[in-house]
């Protein structure tokens, strides 16, 4: 049992810059130390106070107005300080990205969406993060940025296992990505979870593109069934240039079903958890296809 | 007096306001200078010896003013009392120990108490104490724990601290008449209470060397305890209980109290300790698992001739009040039906678990899940439908509880709550999707509202009319958020014709105002209501006889209307109620009254074989739920909810409905999700990321129906309803369940996990 207290113990300096300038020096000064980016902390804090977590050096990024922006001009473009509930406000991502509305709709009650970040939920790195499976279907990519220049990263290969990902101490993510998406597909979220408010027993999002009666290109992934969200290539391989019907779509959750490495768990079992994604899988492979404009 | 001015009427409370500004100051919401922070340092391990324990280390942090342990405590071991005055013997009284010593017997077990500076040098002075454990084997498992050869977990020989049985006819002869007999194991989860604020206080020594305790706890009467832990003559130790956002009888057996006592006396400065959620949900007590035996024999038409129930509870690894919980859920046993033929034998045992104890209901859910599964198991074996098979089955008026005779003298709603909660359910939710299932379940059941009998329960209430025509209560109820506190000024306004705003109430303070007893065992509406309508109506009489006599008229013309005495109910004809009570204190007339009163009294019953009163009366209600099953997925929906209960006068029917609906989510919860899971004793959902409850999102549109039949023992023919209006949903949503998948989930809670593992089985079966 870990000594359990509803304060922070730890002593660590504390650090609001108001520019990303002096962010990036910050991470670059302490690069070495256990030096943590504090966005809406919904995580961090949570880990500070009851796993111990250490902190020798807190940044609040949430005063730079450099990351408080979302632009929706060719895509959509996301500042690392917004919060999701303004997210969720955005008429764009519910129309064009209802998989990652959906999927921050499901997450928590509105108190929590007031402070949490999309880059909090990936560089968390649960295997249960609800924005995870719809920015990689949707291939989202992430801004890093460091003293030594930036680059970016697509979240499906940023993240690498429980609360692991790619980044270096020095960086930080100022914005997520996502591309345009093209008006012949469809895509969509689910989750199952204990009650309305809670984190998932499994997740899932499914992206796809039509042509006709075929489906052109897809992608499949789901969350909370291995140690990070997963892609279910070989389902996606079944369907992938295929002409749609229901006993496709059986098959290919059956498929997406079998490729998944579920383990028991307070929330719930493996053995259910297989069985909900086949379930999941098929309905949301239908939602995503008549969002589409496909027929059955 | 005719027509009510202010009782059932849906007022709002008079801490409405206060509640809602968050002015109002809860226990976490005081502090004082100087103040001290505690904290506990809890064991590590289920079942160990203790073998030493060093607070050298920490006793040199700087900002460290006191460390406590089991040899600082005068009277570390004392036996555990709930307010009664009454002896009633050992086996209802187990051991009170404040601190482990030599050996700890659940996970989380209070060790040292330390007080410090601030909160953080506590903490880390927790860090500092060295405490050698040897680890033992422990036992878990309430049916292992009662085989001969079992670890122990107490010294007594045995770890079975409680037997009860009941029953009347011949079991025999009455399986031998049935045409049909159902067997079945039922089996209900610890749950957490997980009340809004967790358990927490401070303590300090006023200039009269009283300890002053401000704590939120259902029990004031505590004080004593405390008092016999530290030595201290019982005056020396004074409770002011604070307002509560719930307590669901977890603030019911001591909390923080006698270690902010010890500490505040140590150090002679003011203490603070307030439990995290974490600590609450691992080491305060737990709802009872029970395993629950039962069958039941019936005629092919539905009549019900035997029923044989066997119950083992969880007590833990402590008694608290393991024994009476299994009393009540004995007595409860055979629920509301008349059965010539019934036998039940139950029992409570210590194991390594964290305790048990009081939770909302108090042994009536438990029982009321097995027998209500069985009847509606039985409903369907017959094919007689699930109202009708209650209908010709149930108590009524004058009738007899069949596990103890005691013989129903007030009003029983049975089988009219029944009908009343069938009927609401309207026409079936349409649902065309293949894999979405929907089905209604009912269930009936009873709970007592009142203390044992033999517990010679009793509540005071002091009530003073002053000079301006104001009016000051003083009364010991502590008050949860069901809005006891408030009850007790509707009566009073009701009784004096006075406004709710003409009220000040000081309450819960066991210096300054009357021991109105605990606020459990929904006993507070009957208890203090009774009390304060004695005092109450005592005034009235007074100031009425003085203006009877001023009018020159026969008091039986008089009422007190709006602050005015008016004789005949015409308007232009009144004296003004101040006026009168001028004359009052002229004549020298007391216009203050402190009541007593008394709950009806029995002996002690002999446990193995409990006949005759036990309760002082029961509360009936039904239950009725329409839910979508997906037969995929093995999600549930609750659709329609209702419920109905007698509840005899709904004196506020706002704070009635609150209870009903509360009541239906807190049962809904339990039959669904919660479930404190412990793995050799360890909590496997230490905080509410494990331990799911629902949320406002999860609750459906809940339908209550008030039946008021004014046939209840509290003030203008009141029912309890705080406990009972948890009891009975469980099996009502689950025999719902059953009617839309036909699948019978026999364990709490029933998870789609469940749910689904049951359709394969079927599937793979058929
Ligand atoms: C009650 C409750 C309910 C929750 N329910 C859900 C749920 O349903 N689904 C779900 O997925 N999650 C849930 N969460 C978890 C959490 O809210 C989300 O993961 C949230 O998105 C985290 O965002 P944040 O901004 O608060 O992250 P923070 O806590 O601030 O940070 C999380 C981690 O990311 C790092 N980080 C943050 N921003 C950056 C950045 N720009 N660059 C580099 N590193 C960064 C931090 O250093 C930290 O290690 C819940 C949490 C709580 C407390």
């Amino acid at each position: 049992m870990s000594t359990n207290t509803k304060i922070l113990t730890q002593e660590f300096e504390y650090f609001a810059p108001k520019t990303l300038e002096e962010t990036l020096g910050l991470l670059c000064k302490y690069k070495d130390k256990n030096t943590k980016i504090l966005a809406g902390g919904t995580d961090l804090l949570v880990k500070m106070k009851t796993i111990n977590l250490n902190v020798d050096y807190l940044i609040n990024i949430k005063d730079i107005s450099e990351l408080n922006f979302i632009n929706t001009d060719g895509g959509l473009k996301i500042g690392a300080a917004v919060p999701l509930s303004h997210i969720e406000r955005v008429g764009k991502v519910k129309e064009k990205y209802p998989a990652l509305y959906e999927g921050i709709k499901s997450m928590a009650a509105i108190a929590i969406r007031n402070m949490a970040t999309i880059p909090g939920n990936i560089c968390n790195a649960s295997p249960a993060g609800d924005t995870i499976p719809p920015l990689i279907v949707y291939s989202a990519e992430l801004k890093l940025v460091s003293k030594r220049g930036e680059r970016t990263v697509q979240v499906e290969d940023f993240i690498t296992g429980v609360g692991k990902t790619i980044i270096k101490a020095d960086e930080l993510v100022t914005q997520v990505n996502i591309p345009e998406i093209n008006n012949n597909s469809g895509s969509a979220f689910s989750k199952k979870s204990r009650v309305k408010a809670d984190i998932a027993k499994i997740n899932l999002a499914i992206w796809l593109e039509r042509d006709g009666n075929f489906c052109k290109y897809c992608k499949i992934v789901l969350g909370s069934v291995f140690i990070k969200a997963v892609r279910a290539k070989k389902a996606e391989d079944l369907l992938r240039e295929q002409i749609v019907n229901d006993d496709l779509f059986i098959k290919v959750a059956k498929k997406a079903s079998e490729e998944i490495k579920p383990i028991d768990d307070v929330r719930s079992i493996a053995e259910y958890r297989t069985d909900l994604a086949q379930v999941m899988v098929e309905d949301s492979l239908k939602l995503a296809w008549g969002r589409a404009g496909g027929e059955l | 007096m005719s027509e009510f001015k202010i009782v059932g009427k849906p007022i709002p409370r008079h801490d409405a306001w206060s509640k809602v500004t968050g002015d109002l100051k809860y226990a976490d919401d005081f502090s004082l200078p100087g103040m001290l922070f505690a904290k506990v340092l809890r064991s590590k391990y289920p079942a160990a010896k203790i073998i030493s324990i060093n607070i050298h280390k920490a006793e040199q942090l700087k900002g460290v003013q006191a460390i406590l342990t089991a040899k600082d405590v005068l009277h570390n071991e004392t036996v555990t009392k709930f307010g009664q005055s009454t002896e009633v013997g050992k086996g209802f009284e187990g051991l009170y120990r404040v601190l482990a010593d030599k050996e700890v017997r659940f996970m989380g077990e209070a060790v040292a108490l330390v007080a410090a500076d601030t909160e953080e040098i506590a903490e880390e002075a927790l860090d500092l104490i060295v405490v050698e454990y040897e680890p033992l084997p422990g036992v878990f498992d309430p049916v292992e724990a009662m085989k001969p050869g079992a670890y122990l977990v107490g010294e007594n020989g045995t770890n079975i601290i409680g037997e009860f049985g009941c029953g009347q006819g011949d079991i025999e002869k009455g399986f031998a008449k049935a045409e049909v007999i159902i067997k079945d194991t039922y089996k209900v989860p610890f749950v957490d209470h997980a009340y809004l604020e967790t358990e927490g206080g401070i303590a300090w020594i006023d200039d009269y060397g009283v300890i002053n305790i401000r704590v939120g706890s259902q029990v004031i009467e505590h004080f004593r305890d405390v008092a016999d832990v530290l030595g201290l003559p019982h005056n020396k130790v004074r409770y002011i209980g604070t307002m509560m956002g719930g307590g669901f009888g977890g603030k019911e057996d001591i909390t923080v109290e006698t270690y902010l006592a010890l500490l505040t006396w140590k150090t002679k400065k003011p203490v603070r300790l307030v439990y995290t959620r974490e600590e609450s949900i691992l080491s305060h007590s737990k709802r009872h698992p029970f395993i629950m035996k039962y069958k039941v024999g019936a005629k092919k038409d539905g009549k019900l001739v035997a029923l044989d129930a066997e119950l083992v509870a969880d007590a833990g690894a402590y008694p608290y009040l393991s024994p009476w919980v299994t009393l009540y859920a004995t007595v409860n046993a055979a629920g509301p039906y008349c059965i010539p033929n019934v036998r039940v034998k139950s029992c409570c045992v210590l194991t390594n678990n964290t305790f048990t104890s009081a939770n909302r209901g108090f042994g009536a859910p438990q029982p009321n899940f097995a027998y209500e599964s069985i009847m509606d198991e039985l409903s369907h074996k017959l094919n007689v439908d699930s109202l009708e098979i209650r209908r010709i089955n149930c108590l009524t008026t004058g009738k007899a509880l069949s596990t103890t005779g005691q013989v129903f003298k007030t009003h029983v709603a049975l089988p009219e709550v029944a009908e009343k909660a069938w009927a609401a359910l309207g026409e079936p939710v349409e649902c065309k999707e293949e894999n979405r299932k929907i089905g209604r379940g009912l269930a009936i059941g009873l709970m007592s509202y009142g203390r044992m009998t033999f517990l010679h329960d009793s509540s005071r209430s002091y009530v003073r009319l002053e000079s301006d025509g104001s009016v000051l209560i003083r009364s010991g109820i502590p008050d949860l958020g069901g809005g006891q506190v408030s009850l007790l000024c509707q009566i009073v306004a009701e009784e004096l014709g006075i406004p709710m705003s003409r009220i000040k109430i000081y309450y819960s303070d066991t210096a300054l105002t009357p021991l109105a007893g605990t606020t459990t065992a929904t006993r507070q509406t009957y208890m203090s209501g009774n009390a304060t309508l004695k005092a109450a109506r005592e005034i009235r009489k007074r100031v009425i006889n003085k203006a009877a006599e001023m009018l020159n008229v026969n008091p039986e013309k008089l009422d007190i209307i709006n602050e005015k005495i008016l004789v005949n109910y015409d308007q232009s004809k009144y004296l003004p109620l101040v006026k009168v009570i001028k004359a009052c204190n002229t004549a020298g007339i007391e216009l203050f009254c402190e009541a007593q009163f008394n709950a009806p009294f029995t002996i002690t019953p002999d446990l193995l074989n409990i006949r005759g009163m036990t309760f002082p009366d029961f509360t009936f209600g039904a239950q009725a739920v329409e839910v979508a099953v997906d037969t995929e997925t093995g999600q549930i929906e609750v659709l329609k909810l209702v419920t109905c209960y007698d509840v005899g006068k709904a004196i506020n029917p706002l704070s009635v409905e609150g209870q009903m609906e509360g009541g239906s989510i807190y049962g809904m919860g339990y039959a669904l999700i919660e479930e404190v899971i412990m793995e050799k004793g360890i909590t496997m959902t230490p905080s509410f990321a494990e331990y799911i409850i629902p949320t406002a999102v999860d609750v459906p549109d809940v339908k209550a129906i008030l039946v008021e039949s004014g046939g209840g023992l509290g003030p203008y023919g009141a029912k309890g309803i705080g406990e009972p209006s948890c009891s009975i949903i469980a099996p009502a949503i689950l025999n719902a369940i059953y009617d839309a998948v036909g699948v019978r989930i026999k364990s709490l809670p029933a998870s789609p996990e469940k749910i689904i593992r049951a359709l394969k089985k079927d599937y793979f079966e058929k």
